[in-house]
């Protein structure tokens, strides 16, 4: 087996986890502070399954950019559109955004700022301790 | 001849020796320094290999078998990883859960796009510094 694959399955299946506990904790933020907020059984065990699945495959796909032989903006686009697509799928299939264009361009936008955000921020952190490590050698 | 012995273990062990010129005791004394270099055996496809530690770029696993990737090769170990780690000298130190880095043999640290620090080793092998091995990483390297 593809030790990539073998290494986004165990990520995945290490971290899927936090997925339903943060969702519980926004459920239960919710319910203390918006009036009337309740769910199905239903809803709640669309929202934990897909919750599940959602932060399986963004652990998992943090192998992507160990991928040797991938040329850097080929790992970042693959990373960045399979959480796109993961994140947007969970978003429409759990009815957190309405299905219109508008909306979703407006999703897409808010996504990639954030993601560019955070990742460029990590990026800077990272590189400065290389940095000093570096200077140790 | 002067002797002074520094009992320290941080740092490297070394025999440094100041002489007016070279002795019988001096050739003694670097036979048995030289004797003191630990040693593995390592295995290729046909052979069995000895190899000297500090040859070492990096022990890793793979697929359960641990590997010690020297200058342009690539010997399986019968030992588990943590076994070798516990016999290690001071310039090893583990950069993640599957590798233990030779420090004296990276040539540098750089920032991977996936945030993590990346290990680039000077025979060109490339491994990564785990998030929970990172603290030691810095505490090895003085930072």
């Amino acid at each position: 087996m593809n030790k990539y694959f073998k290494e986004f399955m165990h990520r995945g299946l290490m971290f899927g986890g936090f997925g339903p506990i943060i969702l519980a904790v926004i459920y239960y933020i919710l319910s203390k502070t918006v009036s009337g907020f309740a769910l199905s059984g239903g809803e709640i065990l669309v929202g934990t399954i897909s919750v599940y699945l959602l932060a399986f495959v963004q652990a998992g796909a943090s192998v992507f950019n160990q991928i040797e032989g991938w040329s850097l903006p080929k790992s970042l686009l693959c990373h960045f559109s399979t959480l796109f697509v993961s994140y947007s799928l969970c978003y429409i299939f759990n009815s957190w955004i309405p299905f219109e264009p508008m909306v979703l361009v407006l999703f897409a936008l808010i996504f990639a700022a954030v993601y560019f955000i955070i990742w460029f921020t990590v990026y800077l952190i990272v590189k400065s301790t290389g940095k000093k490590l570096n200077a140790r050698l | 001849m002067k002797c002074t012995v520094i009992i320290d273990g941080e740092r490297e062990q070394e025999v440094v020796i100041y002489a007016h010129e070279r002795t019988e005791l001096i050739n003694k004394i670097e036979a048995l320094a030289s004797e003191e270099q630990p040693e593995l055996v390592g295995f290729s496809d046909r052979e069995a290999v000895i190899i000297a530690v500090d040859e070492v770029f990096c022990f890793a696993t793979e697929d359960n078998r641990v590997f010690a990737l020297c200058e342009n090769e690539r010997l399986r170990l019968k030992e588990r990883l943590y076994k070798i780690e516990e016999d290690l000298p001071a310039d090893f130190v583990r950069i993640n859960q599957s590798c233990i880095a030779n420090i004296k043999k990276i040539r540098r640290f750089d920032a991977s796009i996936s945030g993590t620090l990346r290990v680039v080793f000077k025979n060109g092998h490339i491994d990564y510094v785990s998030r929970r091995q990172l603290k030691q990483v810095k505490e090895r390297l003085g930072l």
